[in-house]
């Protein structure tokens, strides 16, 4: 099985097939039909996640407003993420699945950083709407929160399984804290863990355990204030993805986006889910 | 004669029901004793392997080494649509129809004599599932009135074989669990036999034998250590042994997918099933063995119960897997005849156990190189290359390490072929090699992650694919066939000193099983990747194949790309004989 190999390189070169069906619409296409197709990932809370036949999530309500005040109806979709965001774009945006998902007019949730953008030339990644990072949350009083992770030997360290926390966790301080650590699907369910008492301590994106600890109601899970020592990820920004040929489309939404952090909208959208907003290092 | 009616009744029920009751003609069809005696009947193709065994021999010589190069096509018959994937499928060939399985779950029943269509049957396959190797199937089951195959989205489906209605259609694992299903099925007993494949973490490998005439789960043994079979809804017994292997939960999602399916020896009355990769890929996050991951596992039957275990590649980092086909065969070592079984692995060694009890005979290179291991020692254990193995992500930003064989493996999926007349294993093999680095910036689902990169390489100037004639008993290669692009279809030897394999370039091909010199090639229009048959009706031999350019290679084949760049797509299948005289 060849679970996790980002198609880097000549490999993506033998997938650079003609797109097939539909296409993403620049503007005057997307006004005209009425419609955006926006795609979001599936089972990604608190960012996009179905619940009661209804898609919600921060992603969701981003596309919502989005589509508002383009004055069109969205249309958002889920997608399976796949082994790299890379394979997500040609999926979701510039090509469609292999399978019939038809590629949307916007994607949320991707990555805003120059490297990935450069080897993903049959998209532009627009309109940087949040800066993400890993946190640490745990239960105060349990465990030396602020202390050093050697402390936490014995500990259970909640992560999703395969993830830079897991990396961490596992693999930093010569592997001292490997069997400490409980594994997860999603970062999510990983703070789920916490909050209920199954855990005592969990790494995963800071929206994930704000969103967490927001659902469960003022407990004694709070997150830790000190750097990680050794961490290597500085955190990143997230943007939109449009058709490499739909500028006028990316041009528009970016608008928006600049919009809606300028006059606070954006933070309130955030502030429902229990997430502090923070701008992206990008968005300047 | 193989009577479908007589075969199914008997005595004086048979004679009463012949007269009365018609309708039971429909109901009839291959017994457990015609799949058992597949590998001897040679007017049909029952099973996948041609055999329970698998050794895809016939002792068919009608077509042999003096008369194939004036072999012709009989017909050939499109799949059609739009759908023109990877046609990885070998044909079952019974009572005048030839059955198929095509890209995307379907199946199709083609009149064997004439190729017209007969019916077809296409899942209806949900869009979230994210399939690791492309829409492929390998083939198809056969049982009394059925057809059965595995889809994409991890269901098992049994068809009437007249008229492609589904009479009984299961879930064997959650594809929103990232679980699939693209290996034919193994029916033994009355039982239908699968592995599972899925690409995605969470996934653990299991081998599961359900009821043939209803679909329903018998046993189910998963093959990584700590967790817990079943037996008739009972449990029954822990896989291995809870962390022997495994550090910490990483048990609990451990990989070992039994993608490609397995083999069944009625002489030991054991099933044989490879086990795939450990998850998750960086090999530094789990150390051990990590039991039963890239290993050979032989099961009871009749229980699900684990009888011994074989591991090819100990702490995989490398993505060699092992689900390779265990082939059953006996030879004389030493002066001593003995039930042996062998394995190409796609590690790049030839292996050679006792099947009796797993016991390591022979471990033997059948490729040009392995930058992982220098051999194996007496105890069947690698002689590991410390520095062939992958860095951890986060080390050694940058610097690419280069390991052969390739994550595609010496061997693929692709099934080898065992010759009763020569003795010989003809193995599909590539020579490649990749270079893998850390990759600095990765991301997974919107978020950072710690990816690495890979491309694959060439590594001879004149090949990838080599299809090689390997003596079990002496671990020497007898001769060898070199091919431009990287094979990856099955193998079929006959009784007419004959070897014939597929090549990319879209060439069925065949060669003197004997001297490995090519006789015949005929261009099918696209790849061919599938596995071809023979079987005899009317009193003439036929010789069949799908064709159609498609699986793991295009998908990640880095710099050897250019081997392939200008096949095109398709989806046939191409029927041969001799001319009438």
């Amino acid at each position: 099985m060849l679970s996790r190999r980002a198609l880097i390189g000549g490999a993506g070169a033998a997938l650079a097939l003609a797109a097939g069906r539909g296409g993403a619409a620049p503007l005057a296409k997307v006004k005209a039909l009425g419609t955006l197709r926006v795609v979001v990932y599936q089972d990604n809370r608190p960012w996009s996640w179905e619940e009661g036949g209804k898609i919600v999530g921060l992603d969701a309500d981003l596309a919502q407003a989005i589509a508002a005040k383009l004055g069109v109806r969205a249309d958002v979709a889920q997608l399976v993420a796949d082994e790299s965001v890379d394979d997500d774009l040609r999926n979701g945006v510039w090509k469609g699945g292999l399978l019939g998902f038809m590629p949307g007019d916007l994607m949320l949730h991707v990555p805003f950083d120059r490297s990935f953008a450069a080897r993903n030339d049959q998209v532009a990644i627009v309109a940087p709407y949040y800066r993400e990072s890993f946190a640490l949350a745990g239960v105060g009083g349990a465990m030396a929160l602020e202390g050093m992770p050697t402390e936490w030997r014995g500990r259970r360290l909640a992560a999703e399984l395969d993830s830079i926390p897991d990396f961490y966790l596992i693999g930093s301080f010569g592997g001292i804290l490997a069997r400490d650590v409980v594994h997860y699907p999603t970062g999510s369910a990983a703070v789920a863990a916490v909050t209920a008492g199954q855990a005592d301590a969990v790494l995963a994106s800071r929206a994930q355990i704000e969103h967490g600890l927001h659902r469960a109601g003022a407990g004694r899970v709070t997150l830790r204030r000190g750097p990680l020592p050794a961490f290597t990820s500085p955190g990143w920004d997230i943007g939109m993805a449009v058709r490499e040929n739909s500028r006028t489309l990316g041009d528009a939404v970016e608008e928006i986006v600049t919009a809606m952090a300028a006059s606070g909208e954006m933070k309130a959208l955030f502030a429902r889910y229990g997430v502090s907003w923070t701008a992206a290092n990008a968005a300047g | 004669m193989k009577g479908p009616i007589m075969r199914a009744l008997s005595g004086v029920a048979a004679i009463t029901l012949a007269m009365g009751a018609a309708p039971l003609v429909a109901q009839s069809g291959p017994t457990d004793a015609d799949l058992m005696n597949d590998a001897k009947s040679t007017g049909d193709v029952l099973t996948y392997g041609m055999g329970p065994q698998a050794h895809r021999f016939s002792s068919l010589n009608a077509i042999n080494s003096s008369n194939v190069s004036k072999m012709v096509p009989a017909f050939a018959a499109s799949l059609g649509g739009e759908k023109q994937r990877g046609q990885e499928a070998q044909p079952i060939v019974y009572d005048g129809t030839i059955y198929v399985t095509g890209s995307y779950s379907r199946l199709f029943a083609f009149d064997a004599r004439t190729g017209e269509e007969k019916w077809q049957y296409d899942a209806r396959l949900p869009d979230g599932i994210m399939p690791c190797c492309d829409v492929v199937n390998r083939g198809a089951a056969i049982y009394g009135d059925k057809i059965i195959f595995a889809t994409l989205d991890a269901r098992l489906v049994a068809l009437n074989r007249n008229t492609g209605k589904v009479i009984w259609n299961k879930q064997i694992a959650d594809y929103k669990e990232g679980y699939s299903a693209t290996a034919a099925p193994l029916i033994v007993n009355g039982m239908v036999i699968t592995g599972n494949s899925g690409g995605e973490f969470g996934v653990v490998g299991a081998v599961d034998a359900r009821d043939v005439n209803t679909g329903e789960l018998i046993w189910h043994r998963p093959v990584i250590e700590g967790h817990m079979g079943t037996l008739k809804g009972k449990d029954n017994g822990i896989t291995g042994k809870l962390n022997a292997t495994w550090q910490g939960d990483l048990w609990k999602s451990g990989g070992g997918a039994t993608w490609l399916g397995g083999t069944y020896d009625p002489d030991t009355n054991l099933l044989f099933f490879g086990t795939g990769n450990p998850a998750p890929w960086n090999s530094h996050l789990r150390p051990g063995d990590n039991l039963y991951t890239a290993s050979t596992l032989a099961i009871d039957p009749a229980t699900g119960v684990i009888k011994w275990h074989f591991q090819t590649t100990p702490h995989d980092g490398w993505d060699f897997d092992g689900v390779n086909e265990f082939i059953p065969f006996d030879a004389t070592i030493n002066g001593k005849p003995m039930k042996l079984g062998a394995k190409a692995d796609r590690n790049g060694y030839f292996f050679v156990l006792d099947r009796t009890n797993g016991k390591f005979i022979g471990a033997h290179k059948f490729v040009m190189q392995t930058t992982w291991a220098n051999g194996f020692n007496k105890n069947g254990k690698p002689n590991v290359i410390p520095e062939g193995r992958p860095p951890a992500p986060g080390d050694a930003k940058g610097k690419p390490v280069f390991a052969s064989p390739s994550f595609l493996g010496g061997k693929n999926w692709m099934p080898m072929a065992y010759s009763h007349d020569t003795g010989l294993f003809y193995i599909p093999s590539n020579d490649w090699g990749m270079d893998i680095w850390n990759e600095p910036i990765a991301y997974k689902k919107g978020a950072a992650y710690l990816g690495a990169g890979f491309t694959i390489k060439s590594i001879a100037d004149d090949h990838i694919g080599a299809l090689r004639a390997m003596d079990p008993k002496t671990g020497k290669i007898m001769w060898e066939y070199k091919n431009n692009a990287p094979l990856w279809g099955g193998v079929l030897t006959t009784g007419g000193n004959l070897v014939f394999t597929g090549t990319p370039e879209g060439f069925l091909k065949a060669f003197d099983a004997k001297t490995g010199q090519e006789l015949w090639k005929f261009q099918t229009g696209s790849g061919v990747v599938g596995s071809p048959v023979t079987w005899e009706q009317d009193g003439e031999q036929y010789v069949a194949v799908m064709s159609g350019w498609g699986g793991a290679v295009p998908l990640w084949g880095g710099e050897v790309a250019k081997s392939f760049k200008d096949i095109n797509q398709g989806g046939a299948l191409w029927v041969f004989k001799l001319p009438k005289s």
